[in-house]
């Protein structure tokens, strides 16, 4: 029976022993001598104690003798070695055996592999430390480095973690606490491709590579790589890629033997957790620097912005308020942060409504003003109210919502927002009730822009871009000269110009314009000219209609002065006519009779000479009649007198087409004279030139206005013309009075003109253009010269 | 020529106060001259003057306006005016008032003898 037992207990498939009641062994199966390599005999008594871990004998023993003077049952866990010299982690268990009076008589053990729970175990363990330095914000070296310490310890091998940078295409150092630097080296660096080696190719074909024996490995030839891990004494090497949880490889965690070996499958779940954590480790490292990153950002743009910042929590009190809103508001943020928002910034008669609407959007989530620009009155610290742009965005996170407002204090562009609205206001409906329209030109690019008044005048619609061209097509052919001028005066100096001239509308009516350019440079120096176009048709024809009245009126005045002229001529001249008739008929008759009285009839003849004597000096104060009264002597700028006759003349000319052309000499001395007959000849020439180009049709009515010092040191003005002229021998019947080659002319004025300029020692003069036309000029002595000009008719 | 009729010439002009009473003389009048309207109305000569020779545009009272003044008097004196003024427009309008003849200065001495007889005929 006793056999029958002891084979039955040698063939359990654990370590049984017994022991005496004063705790000396006394068996052990044959599977704990297997296992331990002891032999019974050494085994027995404390022999068994050579198979107990040395760190573990101690405790053991301590336990063992406390369970043997108390008679309790107890276990205890120790590593025990195997034959091979191996430890493994055992439970071992002792249950005494008792009497009837309890005193103990024998101790029955078990000991129990739990070597594999101990490993999990101490894994666990590991693995929640690690998770712990994770959670705390250990560095990520330290955590890496705190994996390969783990797994080096469970799988007796070295390892490594490399990173991918953070362009995807490196490695980068992670962690290696094992292994020789100089072997790091070679990896840190290289490129993430299937050559660099096993952890560049694990991390390029996110694969796990497994390489056995380094000694007989084929691939990473490029680099040379085998041959320098076995040169670190290293044999085989098996590399995992590390991913993140949304499968983007991270690195690659490395085992490495310094003999061949091949992964066992829990060499595999090893690889598999700790491939986990790093990846945990590695992923929150990432994004706590991103966070951090974009905190150091939002802080960056909360400080800098230009716009106000204002965040509020779901119950509307404010968590954050940048500088510009303490600038704009005039509150510090630790005062307001806390408070309720719309008790901040929001003037009272709008609070309600804020609340309303907040509450609101908590509840439901609706909302009207979420994510669209808004205009509204915000209130300062001051009381002081005004208009702000706000924007708000919900902050995307989990919980109560909170949001982030952007204001914008928005009074200045408010105020230029209504004066721009007003004065385009104004300009428009001034631009339509005037029919004014406005235009710009960039000279240098033809770059024109029009007011929508230009393209009503014009009757063009204002998605057609303005060119010269089109403008050209538009303006009356016989005015097309009169363009090219202005454009080519535009181009040259830059001055300002002011012009009228006619459109031709394709329905073939005429539309008369004036139009007045003022010329700007911009910072480059570029030619711009801003200039308005008025439509003065309506104008132009009722002028046109007064014109003719007016030109028939003067004709008229002209003729009754003339008749005026006539009579009192008549009458001053037929006074001493009709005394020398009367004498001559008297003096006949006193002739005739018998006796002849020719004492009488000599009075009579003396009276008659008498009385020519008498006509006579009646045409001499005939002429005087036409001369000035009152002639004043002072010193004349001959170019500004001449400028103003031309602001006199400047309609008439237009009126009638003139294209003008001023050249006055810089610098002209003066000249000493009655200002107001020098501009009466001025005009007179100015007016003759004009009425002598009213007929041409066919070539531009240029008429230029030229002053310039002579070599005598006379001052000369020369109006050239080139109208119809006058035949070279008739310049002399040019001056005589009466003479006219004008149709309603009294013909007065050349003449007046020639005695007006010899009156102030000059002379004025006619000469025939080499093309068509004339010039009539003048020249008087400069004031240097010291002559008194004498007034005109005072003869 | 026992009955010389006076003739009375009123005109500012001097040269014709100086030639045309000679002329008249000539002719076989009595002949008093007159600068203005104003001293021939202030003579004694008004009552017996068979004609008046009038100058038309006259300084103070014109030559119509003494014209008026004699008939309001009642002093139906035939008058020729005489003017240097060529207006057409005035001949009709004084012979409407009753003037015998209107003269534009210068005048032949046939055409003033005429007007003289036409003149007295008309006493």
């Amino acid at each position: 029976m006793e056999n029958e037992l002891n084979r039955v207990v040698n063939a359990i498939p654990g370590l049984v022993w017994s022991a005496a009641p004063d705790g000396s062994v006394d068996f052990l199966n044959q599977r704990w001598c297997d296992y331990t390599g002891v032999s019974l005999a050494e085994g027995l008594g404390a022999g068994w104690q050579t198979a107990i871990h040395p760190d573990d004998s101690a405790r053991l023993q301590d336990h063992w003798r406390s369970l043997v003077e108390c008679g309790e049952p107890g276990d205890i866990e120790v590593r025990i070695r195997r034959f091979d010299a191996a430890f493994r982690w055992f439970l071992i268990r002792a249950v005494p055996l008792c009497d009837e009076t309890g005193r103990v008589v024998k101790w029955y053990g078990q000991n129990t592999d739990i070597e594999d729970r101990k490993r999990a175990e101490s894994l666990l363990a590991g693995e929640k430390r690690l998770l712990e330095m994770v959670a705390k914000g250990c560095s990520l070296t330290a955590v890496l480095e705190a994996v390969c310490g783990l797994v080096e310890d469970a799988a007796s091998c070295y390892c490594s973690v490399v990173l991918v940078d953070p362009s995807g295409t490196r490695l980068a150092h992670g962690a290696a606490p094992s292994l020789p630097a100089s072997f790091l080296a070679s990896i840190i660096g290289r490129p993430v491709n299937a050559d660099s080696g096993p952890c560049a190719m694990a991390a390029y074909l996110n694969e796990q590579v497994i390489a056995a024996d380094l000694a007989s490995e084929t691939r990473w030839v490029a680099y040379e790589w085998c041959p320098m891990a076995l040169a670190h004494g290293l044999r085989a090497c098996w590399s995992t890629p590390i991913s993140s949880a949304a499968g983007k490889v991270l690195g690659a965690f490395a085992l490495y033997y310094d003999e061949p070996r091949t992964p066992t499958p829990l060499h595999q779940s090893l690889i598999e957790r700790f491939t986990h954590i790093a990846s945990i480790a590695i992923e929150r490292t990432l994004a706590e620097k991103a966070t951090r990153e974009s905190d150091a950002r939002k802080a960056a743009i909360l400080d800098s912005a230009l716009d106000c910042i204002v965040t509020i929590d779901h119950a509307g009190r404010i968590t954050e308020f940048n500088p510009a809103a303490e600038r704009t508001f005039g509150y510090r943020r630790d005062e307001v942060v806390g408070k309720p928002l719309a008790d901040v910034i929001i003037p009272a008669w709008l609070r309600e409504e804020h609340r309303r609407g907040l509450a609101r959007y908590v509840a439901t989530g609706e909302t009207r003003v979420l994510g669209s620009r808004i205009e509204m009155t915000a209130v300062r610290a001051d009381g002081t109210e005004f208009p702000v742009e706000l924007a708000i965005t919900r902050i995307p996170m989990e919980g109560p919502p909170s949001f982030t407002g952007y204001l914008r204090d928005i009074t200045a562009r408010k105020q230029s927002e209504e004066k721009l609205r007003r004065s385009e206001a104004f300009l428009a409906e001034a631009q339509r009730v005037s029919s004014t329209g406005s235009f710009s030109w960039r000279v240098a690019t033809d770059e024109i822009t029009w007011s929508e008044q230009v393209y009503r005048i014009f009757e063009l619609d204002q998605a057609v871009p303005v060119t010269l061209e089109l403008i050209g097509s538009r303006v009356h052919p016989d005015d097309i000269p009169l363009l090219d001028d202005m454009i080519g005066r535009a181009r040259g100096d830059g001055s300002d110009f002011e012009y009228e001239h006619r459109l031709l509308m394709p329905d073939r009516s005429v539309k008369y314009l004036h139009l007045v350019a003022h010329g700007t440079r911009d910072e480059d120096g570029q030619l711009e000219y801003i200039g308005a176009v008025q439509d003065v048709t309506e104008r132009r024809l009722s002028e046109e209609a007064l014109g003719k009245v007016r030109s028939e009126l003067a004709h008229m005045a002209r003729v009754t002065t003339l008749g005026a002229l006539t009579a009192s001529i008549a009458h001053e001249v037929n006074q001493p006519l009709a005394g020398i008739i009367t004498n001559a008929g008297t003096c006949l008759r006193m002739l005739g009779a018998d006796p002849p009285n020719v004492d009488g009839a000599r009075e009579t003849a003396r009276r008659t000479i008498r009385d020519g004597n008498r006509a006579s000096a009646v045409i001499a104060r005939l002429r005087a009649l036409f001369g000035k009264k009152d002639p004043t002597t002072e010193s004349v700028d001959l170019n500004e007198a001449t400028r103003e006759v031309i602001a006199l003349a400047c309609s008439e000319l237009q009126r009638n087409r003139v294209i003008l052309r001023t050249e006055l000499a810089y610098g002209l001395p003066p000249v000493t004279g009655d200002r107001v007959q020098l501009q009466q000849v001025i005009l007179n020439l100015l007016l003759n030139a004009s009425e002598a180009m009213s007929s041409v049709e066919d070539r531009p009515r240029q008429l230029a206005i030229r002053t310039g010092l002579d070599e005598d040191g006379r001052v000369r003005l020369a109006v050239e013309d080139a109208g119809v002229g006058f035949e070279p021998q008739g310049v002399d019947k040019l001056f005589e009075a009466f003479y006219t080659t004008k149709s309603g002319g009294m013909g007065i004025g050349l003449s007046v003109s020639r005695s007006i300029i010899e009156s102030h020692q000059g002379r004025l003069w006619a000469a025939p253009n080499d093309g068509p036309g004339a010039t009539f000029s003048f020249s008087i002595p400069c004031a240097s010269v010291g002559l008194t000009a004498r007034s005109f008719g005072a003869s | 020529m026992v009955d010389r009729s006076l003739v009375s010439v009123v005109d500012d002009d001097e040269s014709v106060r100086e030639s045309l009473p000679d002329l008249l003389k000539e002719f076989g009048f009595a002949v008093q001259a007159f600068a203005s309207a104003e001293e021939f109305l202030a003579s004694d000569c008004v009552g017996q003057t068979r004609c008046l020779i009038l100058d038309i545009a006259m300084p103070g009272m014109s030559g119509p306006d003494l014209q008026r003044e004699l008939t309001l008097r009642r002093r139906n004196i035939p008058i020729v005016f005489i003017t240097a003024h060529p207006d057409a427009a005035v001949r009709p309008r004084v012979l409407e008032q009753g003037a015998v003849e209107c003269l534009f200065k210068p005048f032949s001495d046939t055409d003033l003898l005429e007007a003289l007889n036409t003149a007295l005929r008309v006493r």
